[in-house]
This record gives structure tokens, C-alpha cells and sequence, in this order.
């Protein structure tokens, strides 16, 4: 497969925090949240929720869901669907990679 | 004899005793204590307001969309009517269910939900609480005890009704239902304005008056003062004492329908005696006063739904009033103008038109608003005072004329009984 996506480096798997499971960063001007699942598996969304101005870097994550922290609105974080009120609107996933232990966050979202 | 009895708002128990005594004359007097003590203040917002009565809140043309709403008080209680995602209008409380701010501070407005600003907690638009900030804590730290339910801190939602495109609200559970409360006179009335067609909102007028809120309720059930302080009434021949009329107390007192005819201007022997008719003025834009033929036919009728709403017609200006009080010595007033969707263009006019009879500068209603500052003033000065409400006799009794007070004694025969006083 040809790689076509510009792919930017963000950090590292370590850098996510083990407590949270969350790590905010910013990718072309744009935050960014990155999750490390309990199955090992690394995933990226926006970081900033649909329906309130809050960090979802703050939130919690349960069963592969982000809860805000700001409502607990819930988002599927592999696909960036919203779950559970009072979110609606879905948040955007960013395709990610890893390579030489470093994440790479591609500015266009999936 | 008395008025009728059926349809009387019921009254709950409050525990606030007064220690005051009307006049033995009974309701032919009203002693100057209730439009100054703050503890009859209290326990009429209690009694009246918060208790078994329905009340005004809005028209439904004001919340036309989903998540549209309108700022309210219930008396001294904020309120938010709102239009959730089903399309049916809500009246919640404007209280957040953790501290108790308002969630709502902008008279009109269109949201998604609200949004306490203190610390955020957020309602859906039926005021039930979705989630509320670090409800797990912070980064692993603090957090809402576990077993924290947000079903179970959601914001009040009051009974409600829609009649005809009014909405109403009442705090109570054992209120009975809005038909049975209004009682048929009263409810003819608000379907005379409101027969089924969609309205149009046309806008507002707001004031704050400096006098208790009985006093606008009063003057709205006393057209004695009709034709002698509004000048501009028989001046420019709207309303004359002599004009058909009808003074009607129903609900025990409580609520009241009074009716007059606009005839035209005609020089009689009671318009005569009058020191400010002028046969010598001419208004140079006669359509300020001149309705245009419609369904009430120069019929100027108007319903007080106890405790603080009225429906009314002037001329082709169709409008409900609005009393909020504001403490003992202050209420707010505030007009609401609108129109049927199926005015045209000319009939929405003449309804804007005919508005500046109303309102804080109406060339009718400024003159209530000044009086009614004058009494306050007046009374608070000689807190032992009394007035004294005779013309017409001393009864309850529908009067078929105009120069009656039977409407205030009537009102004040149901307040003495729901007050204990």
C-alpha cells in the first residue's frame, strides 16, 4: 500500500500516561488525545469534546469508550462515534502508526 | 349574596402567622398592611403562586423551535419555558439542582441544553441533569462518591397546559385541572382570543411599576377609574361610563371577566358631567383609535386569571399582561403582543398600531402606572389606613354597568378567606 498521509511524530507509547490512559498533543495546531486500550492498541482522536469545551485527555476510559469528563458523554474511541447524551455530534480519528517506538499521527483525519 | 363559589382555587397551608386584624366592614375595606408587610408578601407567594392555582407562563409562538426558550417567574420563582426534542413545551424550574443558580439569565433564546455556569453542570431541555464536571475526579483523584445517581438531581419540571397556544404552569400536584380552574366564564374569554389558530408574536413591553402587585390586579378589576383618569379614553370616545359593560367576579372572587362595548364617540348626559371630555379635541390620526371590524365586533372584554395574568382586546391589539411582583412595594408588568398567521399584512399593523394605547408610554396605560405609584406612596404613609371599595354597593353580585367595585370586593372576599386573614 502506497503511504499517501503526511505522518507526523508525536511521541512515544511510554509518554502515555498509565493512569489515565490519555496523552494530549498537538498536531498541526490541532489538539490531539491519544489512547493506549487495555488490549495494548493505540488510537488517536480530537482531543476537545463535541458538546462542551472540555479536554478528553481528562476523561476516562472504559470498555474502549472516552467518557468527558466535563458531561460524561461517551465516545467510541476507535471510531469516534458518540455513545452516550448528552454528546451527539461524533469527534474526528486521526490515523496513527508506529514505528521505531515512536507514534506518528497523520494531520488528516480518517 | 356572594358570586359564585365553584372553581375557587384551593388553598394550601402555610405556616406564617400574622398577627393583623381586618377592618370589622370586611371586604367593602382594605386595610393598607397588605400591600406593605413583607410577611403577607411572603405568604401570598406561597399560598397563591407556589400553591394550587395554574399560571401564565407564555405563548407558544414565543418557543417556535426545539431548544427555543423563554425566561419566567412564577411570583417571586424563577422559571424557563422550553421546547424539547419532541416538540412539546416544558416549564422547569431556572434552578440548578447542585447550588442553586440560575441556569437561564437571557429573557429569550435558543439552546441544545443548558449549562449552569457555576460549575457547569448540564440539563437536558425536559431538566434532566446528563453529567456533571470530574464526576470521577481529576487525573485518578477525587471525583463524586461512586454511588452518585444524576437521575436522581434533575431540575424540576412543572404540571402544564396548553390552551389554545397559552401555556400555563402550576407547582402543584392537587391543583385541579386547568378547565375545571379557570371555570366556564374565564375560559370563554381565552378562547374568544385564542380560538385554536396558530399565533404570531408581535412583541413586547416591560415596566417595573413602584407599587404591590394587588394593585395592578386591582386596577385591572375596577373600570370606576376607567373614564376619569384616562383622559384620553373619552376625549377621543373609546370608552364611555355610560357604555354597555359587564363587571363578572368568578372562581369565589379570585378571577373575574369584565366586558365594554366600543361605541363610538357621543356627547350623552354622563360623558357631560365629565371635566376632562373636550368636545374640542380631534385626534388627527383616528386610526390610532378605530379598530377594524373583527370578530369581537367593538367588544372590549378581558379576563384576570387569578393570580397574575390577563387576556384582553384593545381596539385590534391583542396582548396578554403579565404581573411578576418584585417584593411588597414593586411589580413588573409586562405586556405580550401577538397576532393570528392569518392576519394580513394591514390587520398586523393596526394590532402594533393600536399597541400604543398600551404599555409603559400607552397614551391609555401610563396614566395606571403613575396612579398606581401615587397609591403605594400614599398608603405607605399611613400604614393603619384603609380604603374604602362601595361604588356599586356593598355586594358581590354581577353588576351589568360599569361604575362598580364589585370585582375588587369579590377579589377580596377570596383573599381574606385564602389568607386567613
Amino acid at each position: 500500500m502506497t503511504d499517501t498521509l503526511s505522518w507526523i511524530a508525536v511521541g512515544t507509547p511510554a509518554e502515555i500516561s498509565p493512569d489515565t490512559g490519555t496523552l494530549r498533543v498537538v498536531v498541526e495546531g490541532e489538539a490531539v488525545c491519544l489512547y493506549k486500550l487495555e488490549d495494548g492498541s493505540i488510537h488517536a482522536t480530537q482531543d476537545r469534546c463535541s458538546h462542551g469545551n472540555a479536554s478528553l485527555a481528562e476523561g476516562y476510559i472504559e470498555d474502549g469508550l472516552i467518557e468527558c469528563p466535563l458531561h460524561q458523554g461517551c465516545f467510541d474511541i476507535r471510531t469516534g462515534e458518540a455513545v452516550t447524551a448528552p454528546c451527539k455530534a461524533p469527534i474526528k480519528v486521526y490515523p496513527i502508526k508506529i514505528e521505531n517506538d515512536t507514534i506518528y499521527v497523520s494531520g488528516e483525519p480518517a | 349574596m356572594s358570586c359564585t363559589h365553584e372553581n375557587k382555587p384551593d388553598v394550601i397551608e402555610v405556616p406564617i402567622t400574622i398577627n393583623r386584624r381586618w377592618p370589622e366592614e370586611g371586604y367593602t375595606r382594605i386595610p393598607a398592611w397588605v400591600y406593605t408587610d413583607p410577611a403577607i408578601y411572603k405568604k401570598e407567594m406561597d399560598v397563591f403562586f407556589a400553591g394550587d392555582t395554574w399560571n401564565y407562563v407564555g405563548l407558544e409562538c414565543e418557543v417556535p423551535e426545539v431548544g427555543s426558550y423563554k425566561r419566567q417567574w412564577i411570583g417571586d420563582r424563577p422559571v424557563i419555558m422550553v421546547r424539547n426534542e419532541e416538540g412539546d413545551i416544558n416549564v422547569i424550574e431556572n434552578r440548578c439542582a447542585h447550588k442553586g443558580a440560575q441556569i437561564c439569565w437571557q429573557n429569550t433564546g435558543k439552546v441544545k441544553d443548558f449549562t449552569c455556569p457555576y460549575h457547569q453542570w448540564n440539563y437536558d431541555l425536559d431538566g434532566n441533569l446528563q453529567g456533571i464536571p470530574f464526576r470521577r475526579g481529576a487525573l485518578g483523584k477525587g471525583g463524586m462518591p461512586k454511588d452518585f445517581d444524576v437521575k436522581k438531581f434533575g431540575i424540576n419540571r412543572l404540571r402544564t397546559v396548553n390552551r389554545g397556544g397559552s401555556i400555563w404552569a402550576t407547582f402543584s400536584d392537587t391543583a385541579p385541572d386547568f378547565e375545571t380552574y379557570c371555570g366556564e366564564e374565564v375560559l370563554a374569554e381565552i378562547d374568544h382570543m385564542l380560538p385554536g389558530k396558530k399565533l404570531r408574536l408581535l412583541g413586547y413591553s416591560r415596566q417595573l411599576i413602584p407599587s404591590n402587585w394587588k394593585m395592578y390586579l386591582e386596577n385591572l378589576k375596577d373600570p370606576y377609574h376607567a373614564t376619569l383618569l384616562h383622559s384620553f379614553y373619552i376625549t377621543f370616545g373609546l370608552w364611555r361610563a355610560d357604555s354597555k359593560s359587564e363587571c363578572i367576579p368568578t372562581g369565589g372572587g379570585a378571577h373575574s371577566v369584565m366586558v365594554s362595548h366600543n361605541e363610538g364617540k357621543k356627547k350623552t348626559e354622563a360623558t357631560a358631567e365629565m371635566e376632562r371630555f373636550r368636545d374640542d379635541l380631534q385626534i388627527l390620526d383616528a386610526e390610532t383609535v378605530t379598530p377594524r371590524a373583527e370578530f369581537n365586533r367593538g367588544r372590549v372584554g378581558g379576563a384576570w386569571v387569578f393570580p397574575a395574568a390577563q387576556f384582553g382586546i384593545q381596539a385590534n391589539s391583542l396582548k396578554t399582561r403579565h404581573v411578576i411582583p418584585r417584593g411588597p412595594d414593586s411589580h413588573e408588568l409586562v405586556f405580550t403582543y401577538y397576532g393570528y398567521e392569518d392576519d394580513d399584512e394591514d390587520m398586523t399593523r393596526l394590532r402594533l398600531k393600536h399597541a400604543n394605547l398600551l404599555g409603559p408610554a400607552g397614551f391609555v396605560s401610563m396614566d395606571d402606572s403613575e396612579m398606581l405609584k401615587q397609591v403605594q406612596t400614599g398608603i405607605s404613609g399611613y400604614p393603619e389606613s384603609v380604603s374604602v371599595v362601595e361604588m356599586g354597593g356593598r355586594d358581590t353580585e354581577p353588576a351589568d354597568y360599569m361604575v362598580s367595585e364589585v370585582l375588587i370586593r369579590a377579589f377580596y372576599q377570596y383573599y381574606r378567606e385564602a389568607m386567613e386573614l
